[in-house]
């Protein structure tokens, strides 16, 4: 406003430029039934081709987008974590691995001293990874990691054979950013079996948001 | 001695596979409680009753 004299123009599509090349200029419209999107397309008003539309949520580019500025990173929820020492299971029973030392936990969403297990507050779709060593000396004959979604087996791991000595897992799982939850099992088939450890280089725990729900 | 064992010396004839593959799942949650059966879907074996298990040295 300058001088006091505001006007408001009211209309479904403005068009900005006049070229007699159609693709020369540009729309700014709303759909014909509006939907809450605003949209920008190529083209004169009476059939402008979209190549972006804003609403509430934030900006889509249905084309390529070029940035020259800087983009802000996934600020998402991220953990690892590692055992501190040897666990010793029940052979042929799958037991929880108590990762309780964490390298990193971005949102305070992995819990290593009770529960051992990460619920993230984002939703969104998860990468997973764990590795874990056993220990050969005890040869084991069957040594295989499953991620435990809300209690239940859910996503395994490379099944191994004789005489493993590690195993490892990478996956992706949804969280609904409230209840779901996930942990990592073992299950080993030895003499005496055992996660083994050598601080976080052989067995650790690990998840990351990949794409927000 | 473990379930796993015990549940080994009623049924000789269960192998890794029965274990790793849910027909019988074995389980430890590492709350200090110890080993349970979570499942047993064996396709001719019955599960096995405390009394079973109790009995077994």
């Amino acid at each position: 406003m300058d001088g006091g004299i505001m006007s408001t123009v009211k209309s479904k599509k403005l068009q900005v430029g006049t070229d007699a090349t159609a693709s020369n200029n540009f729309t700014i419209y709303q759909p014909d039934t509006p939907d809450g999107t605003l949209k920008i397309g190529v083209g004169n008003a009476d059939s402008p081709t979209e190549v972006a539309q804003v609403t509430s949520s934030g900006l889509s580019v249905t084309g390529n987008l070029s940035v020259t500025g800087s983009v802000p990173a996934n600020t998402g929820p991220a953990f690892s974590a590692y055992l501190s020492a040897n666990q010793t299971i029940s052979s042929s029973t799958f037991t929880k691995v108590q990762f309780n030392t964490e390298e990193f936990d971005t949102n305070s969403n992995y819990d290593n001293a009770t529960n051992y297990r990460f619920t993230p507050t984002v939703a969104g779709y998860y990468q997973i990874n764990s590795s874990i060593r056993y220990d050969a000396s005890t040869t084991p004959t069957r040594a295989l990691i499953s991620i435990y979604k809300n209690g239940s087996d859910f996503k395994r791991g490379n099944d191994l054979g004789n005489n493993s000595t590690q195993s490892v897992i990478s996956t992706l799982i949804y969280f609904n950013g409230s209840t779901d939850y996930i942990e990592c099992w073992v299950y080993i088939t030895a003499s005496t079996a055992v996660v083994g450890t050598a601080g976080p280089i052989f067995t650790y725990f690990q998840a990351h948001l990949a794409r927000a729900a | 001695m473990t379930l796993y064992e015990k549940i080994i010396a009623i049924y000789p004839e269960l192998v890794d596979y029965d274990f790793a593959m849910r027909d019988i799942t074995l389980q430890n949650d590492s709350d200090g409680k110890g080993d349970y059966i979570k499942e047993w879907n064996h396709p001719t074996l019955a599960k096995p009753t405390q009394e079973q298990l109790d009995g077994v040295q």
